[in-house]
């Protein structure tokens, strides 16, 4: 809602500053979103009265032009095609700075002397007029600063009004608001208008629909005479962002910026048989609205209509077939009351947004259409010198009676936690027009004015009392609460601990949209039967690759490494820990289902120096090892990565493995496959892995306890072991951790090995055995009889031949 | 005895003073303090010392013995510094040192943390929600029926015609008290949606929505909760201040400021020259919520709020276009 402080100041005389105006609103709940000047400063540039023109002696487009400013004559050099003599236009004087930044100085044109320039609206800031310099109408003295002399000296002020408030769309309201704190009375342009009977008029109104319409008035005005509105209107509107039409609709829609009430007014002659119909649409009926859009309706929408059809979308736009033009001498002015939803239904369909629709949406005050509708009969008399019909119709049947609700005392202090007395109450209620009567000391009736619609309930009365007694004078306390343990959000907590452990091993996290481009599964080559394909698409998206909700966190992170590739980041350790969404019946929220997943690319130390680990690039064994750390890190033994035959698509098949817990794949890891790669622009070998958070949070983990610390010193015994090539090391190990010989503490493979020393086919397989006994320090003999067992072991289980050392 | 042992001393200082060398340091320690050195020797002979004289001389042999060692130890720091460098000859110090790649939470992430850890401080449970909602929880339950005008708010994406990307993560506040009574409470993070992209909206955001219920919660109550949050999130001297506003699940209804972290209160492009940053929105549970959830609305009163979490860490961080957050690049995310 826009208006400006010499508008605002018609109905409330009041000295408060604009600055000072906002503020206050700002606190009453009516968010000031900007304050500034309605035009810019034109210091300089003045009122002159072209007195006389004269061609240029050595340009063909170009006068000479004696100007009075007042006091003076100036001779300026005009080129625009408007100028004549007589003509009142404006200056600007050398030193003015007009709003381009270009300042005016005396100045010679093709020899000619120019002291000044004769300016265009649109080079003054004030419209976008340049087809000539400006030109005057209003009574104005040559001579006068250009803002002062049109009215134009004043502060526009623009408030964002939340959708309970329609009362303050409009200036009027605002005034009533501002009187709450500024003190004064408010002056209405009408205190009295005549009761409508309906009798003996030449027009008819029949209301179909009296949900849909609570209350429809109409009148009449005779012998108007469309032209321009006085200056005064045609400011009124630019002001605001409204472009002046005519005298006649330059009035329904100052009115309905005053009063709040939208108004029609229609070309009474076009209305066939005199009537005028509110109803719901038929289905396929058309009609063309004001804005030459021809629209189709449906039967939730509510129109106005004449004898045989459409001539308006009610409280939302006039329909062209109606529209009052140059000819028109005779205005059906239509006030009337619409149904919100019914408005918001219809203008939602149609895609359309008015100034009418908005106000109607929002609730507009029952009791206001005979008030404003009086107040433009008045104007259209007086300023398109109209006679007004006397009577007129003004159908209210569905208009409810005003609402008293009971306001307890002690509830609002309760409810604000501050004490106040039945008499602040009502003082406080009373200086916005709401009717108070004290019932006693702890009881108020409240009679809430009819423009209020959003005050219904004793709630509503309360932040009422809290708004105008401000916020901030109510005192600051703490709640008294039992002490006890917050609630965990278990995932949360899980969240925390997978970020540190990643966090821990040079990931960085990213965050990225939950919705993604519907490609995402032909990029990693997902069969048709994934359940990866079973994405939920939004009806509304924003754009195509923001279009469906992501059932896999892996096309997110190869997209953030594509870009940090691209931006020269080449070492890339990301990590992502967010839900994915499976899709279910229809109508059943999704399966979300929190999962892991980390890409990691480039040099294996980022952000070390080149000089300390050099160019070194990860490898498979580097996520490996991730997933490893967190099975260390979250006591998960349980955890185990296994080679599996059935790879996903989007992995190389000779590097993945799948990530399993008691039986389940739970997760996976690999190395991302070229062909995916190329689909999402990765040049260098990137790693992967994804893991499912809700199957990692239903294992159990280990306990952490503690386990008592060696007394003894431990031996390490080595043994390198020659075996067929396809040999697993990993299960060599495997045995011999499984054959629970005695001592044995740890295996760890130290060395695996392939050379011409060795054979053809064959590879030499070196271990670190770690052997140690709880009571005493072991002596070789002991040894070497669990070391020999092992080593036999493993030369028949994996068809081996100890290597000489 | 005694003056044996004052001319060992003043010989073995003599000779430590004459040392120029590094290396004839380690003769000189085994030649006077060393198991068969002369000190020791010397103090061998206490045993022939009477027994009246020898607590004296002993003392005396000791205190010797530490000066020396003292001595020594202050001539092997004179060469020290240089004896150092000379066994390290050749290494260039101002060479990097070993880093160990380290990574970073997502600052998002980092500011959620630390919202939440000062309510679960003050004792309040954290509870996350489906992201994809229903229209009752995230709009009917919250006092906003279909067609009213408050929807306009929540640009709302759609799943169907029943369910949606929540626009806030307000509906946990449904959710827990349907299943749960007072007194409550909770907040609830997590990841929020609306179709609105620019400089300063992105189609998803983060947000923490908090409420306490019970009997007898005021509207001062809140102001009180979160000037505490506030303090603690920003400063113990932030200005803060409550102006009236409109959710139809609150009433009375309030947008809290905070003088403005960038200019101090004076006004600048940050806080469009009004000296105060809109972070949070907030109220008193309407009526309406608690008949919904089957609470008698004349028993329990209680309070909810809600901040965006972009908008704080934008505030603390200085980061000046939202979108950056969802980009992921490393050179944004290790600033954090």
């Amino acid at each position: 809602m826009k208006f400006t402080l010499n508008w605002l100041r018609e109905y409330l005389p009041t000295d408060l500053d604009a600055a000072t105006i906002a503020a206050r609103l700002s606190m009453l709940g009516l968010e000031v979103d900007a304050v500034q000047p309605l035009c810019p400063d034109l210091s300089g540039v003045v009122v002159a009265r072209v007195e006389s023109v004269q061609r240029h002696p050595n340009a063909d487009k170009l006068t000479l032009c004696d100007v009075s400013v007042g006091d003076a004559v100036k001779r300026v050099v005009c080129g625009a095609p408007n100028v004549r003599a007589g003509l009142i236009t404006a200056m600007a004087l050398p030193g003015a700075v007009l709003p381009g930044g270009f300042t005016i100085k005396p100045t010679r044109i093709r020899g000619e002397a120019s002291e000044g320039m004769l300016c265009s609206a649109k080079e003054l800031g004030m419209g976008d007029d340049h087809g000539g310099i400006m030109e005057i109408t209003a009574a104005v003295a040559p001579g006068q600063p250009i803002v002062a002399a049109l009215g134009l000296d004043d502060t526009l002020i623009e408030v964002d009004l939340t959708p309970n408030r329609p009362d303050c769309a409009s200036v009027i309201g605002i005034a009533r608001e501002v009187a709450a704190f500024a003190g004064g009375t408010l002056k209405k342009p009408v205190e009295k208008f005549p009761q409508l009977t309906g009798q003996g008029l030449p027009f008819s109104v029949q209301v179909e629909a009296v949900a849909d319409c609570p209350r429809y008035a109409a009148r009449m005005v005779r012998n108007v005479k469309i032209g321009p509105s006085p200056d005064w209107l045609r400011q009124r509107l630019l002001a605001v962002g409204l472009r002046p039409i005519n005298n006649v609709v330059d009035i329904t829609n100052f009115v309905m910026l005053e009063y709040g009430q939208p108004l029609h007014a229609f070309d009474f002659d076009k209305l066939a048989g005199g009537r005028i119909v509110v109803r719901k649409a038929r289905p396929g009926e058309t009609i063309e609205t004001l804005d030459g859009t021809s629209r189709t309706l449906d039967p939730e929408m509510l129109l106005i209509c004449d004898a045989e059809r459409a001539v308006a979308v009610a409280g939302v736009m006039g329909g062209a077939n109606s529209e009052v033009g140059n000819e028109t001498t005779t205005i059906l002015l239509e006030s009337a009351c619409f149904n919100p939803v019914t408005t918001r239904r219809t203008a939602g369909r149609l895609n359309m947004n008015t100034d009418a629709s908005y106000r109607f949406e929002r609730g507009v005050d029952p009791q206001g259409a005979p008030v404003a509708m009086e107040r433009a009969v008045r104007l259209m008399a007086e300023l398109a010198g109209g006679e007004i019909v006397p009577d007129g119709i003004d159908f209210c049947d569905g208009v409810k009676p005003p609402l008293t609700i009971t306001l307890r005392v002690g509830r609002t202090c309760d409810l604000l936690g501050m004490p106040l007395d039945a008499a602040t109450i009502a003082k406080t209620l009373q200086s916005i027009e709401i009717g108070c009567t004290a019932r006693d000391s702890e009881t108020i009736m409240v009679q809430v004015p009819s423009f209020r619609v959003d005050l219904e309930r004793e709630i509503d009365l309360v932040e009422e009392v809290a708004r105008l007694v401000g916020y901030n004078e109510i005192p600051t306390t703490l709640p008294l609460v039992p002490m006890r343990f917050p609630e965990r959000d278990a995932l949360r907590s899980q969240r925390q601990e997978l970020a540190a452990v990643m966090v821990a091993l040079g990931f960085n996290e990213a965050v990225n949209y939950s919705f993604v481009a519907p490609q995402h599964a032909d990029l990693l080559g997902l069969p048709p039967e994934d359940a990866r394909r079973r994405t939920i698409s939004l009806l509304n998206p924003l754009a195509e690759d923001q279009s469906v909700m992501r059932t896999t966190l892996l096309p997110g992170l190869l997209e953030n490494a594509r870009r940090n590739i691209y931006h020269q980041q080449t070492d890339v350790r990301l990590f992502e820990l967010g839900k994915v969404f499976y899709r279910r019946e229809a109508h059943r929220q999704p399966d979300e289902e929190e999962r892991l997943a980390a890409v990691l690319t480039g040099r294996r130390h980022p952000g070390a120096p080149l000089l300390r680990e050099g160019e070194t690039k990860v490898d498979f064994f580097d996520v490996k090892g991730v997933v490893e750390e967190l099975a260390v890190r979250l006591r998960l033994p349980q955890l185990q990565m296994v080679a599996v035959t059935a790879v996903p698509p989007y992995a190389d098949p000779d590097l993945a493995m799948a990530i399993m817990a008691n039986g389940q794949v739970i997760g996976e890891l690999g190395r991302c496959a070229a062909a995916v790669q190329k689909g999402f622009g990765i040049k260098q070998e990137l790693f992967y892995l994804d893991l499912s958070c809700r199957a990692l949070l239903a294992l159990q983990a280990a306990p952490r306890a503690f386990a008592p610390l060696p007394k003894f010193p431990a031996v390490r015994w080595d043994v390198a072991i020659v075996v067929p090539e396809q040999v697993a090391a990993g299960e060599m190990v495997a045995a011999i951790t499984a054959s629970g010989a005695d001592y044995l503490e740890q295996v760890e493979l130290f060395d695996v090995f392939q050379g011409k020393n060795i054979g053809p086919g064959l590879k030499s397989v070196a271990l670190a055995m770690t052997y140690r006994a709880a009571d005493r320090t072991l002596d070789d003999e002991t040894v070497g009889k669990v070391h020999q067992k092992i080593i036999e072991l493993l030369l028949s289980r994996f068809n081996g031949q100890l290597r000489e050392a | 005895m005694e003056e044996d042992l004052r001319r060992l001393h003043s010989e073995a200082h003599e000779a430590l003073a004459a040392i120029r060398a590094p290396q004839d340091l380690e003769p000189f320690r085994v030649k006077y303090l060393g198991r068969k050195g002369r000190f020791t020797l010397l103090m061998r002979q206490l045993g022939q010392v009477s027994a009246e004289e020898r607590p004296r001389l002993g003392k005396l042999a000791n205190d010797l013995k530490v000066a020396l060692d003292e001595a020594l130890v202050l001539k092997e720091a004179e060469f020290g510094a240089g004896a150092a460098k000379a066994a390290r000859a050749g290494e260039d110090l101002t060479l990097p040192g070993r880093r160990q790649p380290f990574g970073r939470l997502h600052p998002v992430t980092q500011v959620m943390n630390e919202v939440c850890a000062i309510f679960e401080g003050l004792g309040f449970a954290v509870a996350e929600g489906p992201d994809v909602e229903t229209d009752f929880y995230n709009f009917e339950a919250l006092n906003i029926p279909p067609h009213h005008p408050a929807r306009a708010m929540h640009d709302t994406f759609y799943v169907n015609d029943t369910l949606l990307l929540r626009t806030h993560t307000s509906p946990m506040q449904v959710r827990t008290m349907q299943r749960e009574r007072p007194p409550l409470r909770m907040i609830a993070p997590g990841k929020v949606y609306r179709c609105d992209s620019d400089i300063t909206h992105t189609p998803m955001f983060h947000q923490v929505e908090g409420f306490l219920v019970d009997r007898k919660v005021s509207f001062a109550d809140l102001k009180g909760v979160l000037a505490l949050f506030i303090g603690k999130m920003f400063d113990p001297k932030t200005a803060i201040r409550f102006r009236p506003s409109f959710f139809p699940f609150t009433e009375p209804s309030a947008e809290v400021d905070i003088g403005c972290v960038i200019c101090g209160g004076s006004g600048c492009r940050v806080c469009k020259h009004t000296g105060w940053l809109e972070i949070l929105g907030a109220g008193m549970i309407d009526p309406e919520v608690f008949k919904k959830v089957g609470y008698d609305p004349e028993e329990y009163t209680g309070f909810a709020f809600g901040l965006g979490i972009e908008r704080i860490a934008m505030l603390k961080f200085g980061i000046t276009d939202i979108r950056l957050f969802y980009e992921n690049d490393l050179r944004f995310l290790a600033q954090f």
